[in-house]
């Protein structure tokens, strides 16, 4: 039966997929993309995998559309006419599809106890998460510990896609420094009784359930990436009802710029601090006297590195896109 | 017996949810106006929310009503995004309409 309904919601993103491509009108593009990504969380959600839907939720439903609508806010809202031509694109597109398609075929059944991603590393991460570190959550094990050295990757990833970001939009011709904003960008929706009462009611329950899922993570699906994007949420919420500009009273540029580099140089230092007291390169485990305290110092700090990062670069963003005219 | 009865309703909730979420997805890519589709949004968001808990019980997973938690509490920060969205480009069109003057 459950299988029954992921194929029902793949279904339905299917078809919300060809309309996303198919909409000429941009606004009606972000909208379907919301319900795409909704329609992705629940899918994720029916899989099992908790951990990768909270990201999806807390990205999606928080930010991504926001970001989406600060970009159309300074360009066109109709889709220009392509000049490509059609019959080519079709065809590697179909080509590529063909192959993807093909490569399924040897792909393990779904579900398949046997298939190599269940009997290489996995079986090992399942039986030691428990004896190393005593957390519940297993996923946050494995990406806070055993494979450190990918999420460090991923923290810097995010951090220098933030700053690529941030050079293409700051600068140019339509660049607004601040001096001189248009009033529009200080009022916000505070003059609207239903935004304002309901907005500001929930920023702090925001903020506490960002707290509670960089802090539980150890124990429920969450973590720096999600907690990141939640904190980010709330601060964009208060930026919607109070105006762009009062929000950066309360989080200003440098100090959002202080979050992206300082999460990941934690994160960073954490890894130093082990070959200094005398483990490897993110070895948790000399951090304290007992290695399972140790490993769970460890991956608090990693977290809170990620989740510093995750809101600065998110911040960040939101607030170049609304700093250009044009 | 009791236990059985209660899966069959998770059973039946999930699949009038997901009716619902279909009908919104439908006025969504029909539209006419950009109004029904920001409704049909808004409501594909609510339906997400009731699916995932429903799901959370059902698969006997609790721990997952977080992610139903963060969705309950941001989910309606898209649509504050579109009303502030509407409110800058009715604000930057009469900027330009006053400059070209």
């Amino acid at each position: 039966m459950t299988v029954l309904f992921g194929i029902f919601l793949l279904t339905l993103l299917l078809i919300t997929a060809v309309a996303i491509v198919r909409a000429r009108n941009l606004f009606v593009a972000v909208m379907l993309m919301g319900i795409a990504s909704l329609l992705i969380a629940a899918s994720f959600l029916l899989l099992d995998a908790a951990d990768v839907a909270l990201t999806e939720a807390a990205v999606g439903a928080g930010v991504s559309t926001v970001l989406f609508l600060s970009a159309l806010s300074i360009t066109s809202e109709r889709e220009r006419a392509s000049s490509s031509r059609p019959l080519i694109s079709l065809a590697v597109v179909t080509a590529a599809a063909l192959i993807v398609i093909y490569s399924t075929f040897d792909k393990p059944r779904f579900g398949d106890p046997e298939a190599p991603v269940h009997s290489h590393v996995s079986p090992w991460y399942i039986e030691k998460t428990e004896e190393y570190m005593e957390i519940p959550n297993m996923v946050t094990a494995v990406l806070g510990s055993f494979r450190g050295y990918d999420t460090l990757g991923e923290v810097f990833v995010v951090l220098v896609a933030g700053i690529g970001v941030l050079f293409l939009l700051s600068g140019g011709p339509g660049f607004d420094s601040g001096k001189s904003p248009p009033p529009w960008a200080k009022a916000g929706l505070r003059h609207y009784l239903i935004p304002r009462v309901a907005g500001r009611l929930l920023i702090p329950f925001i903020l506490l359930l960002g707290l509670y899922i960089q802090f539980h993570g150890e124990y429920g699906p969450g973590g720096g990436f999600q907690a990141g994007a939640i904190i980010a949420a709330a601060v964009i919420l208060y930026a919607l009802l109070e105006g762009e500009q009062n929000a950066l009273k309360v989080l200003p540029r440098p100090v959002l710029i202080g979050l992206m580099a300082g999460g990941a140089i934690l994160y960073g230092a954490v890894g130093v601090l082990g070959i200094l007291m005398g483990g490897n390169f993110l070895d948790y485990s000399v951090l304290a006297a007992d290695s399972v305290k140790g490993q769970q110092r460890g991956i608090l700090l990693i977290e809170a590195g990620v989740g510093m990062t995750v809101t600065g670069v998110l911040l960040s963003i939101f607030h170049s896109f609304a700093a250009r005219r044009r | 017996m009791a236990e059985q009865r209660a899966e069959f309703m998770y059973y039946a909730v999930t699949l009038a949810t997901l009716v619902t979420m279909g009908l919104a997805v439908v006025r969504a890519i029909l539209g006419p106006t950009l109004y029904d589709r920001v409704l049909a949004m808004n409501m594909f968001g609510t339906k997400t929310v009731l699916l995932l808990a429903v799901v959370a019980f059902l698969f006997g997973r609790p721990d997952f009503l977080d992610l139903v938690l963060t969705y309950a509490l941001i989910n309606f920060i898209g649509v504050f995004a579109v009303l502030e969205f509407f409110r800058i480009r009715a604000a930057r069109r009469q900027d330009s309409g006053e400059a070209g003057r």
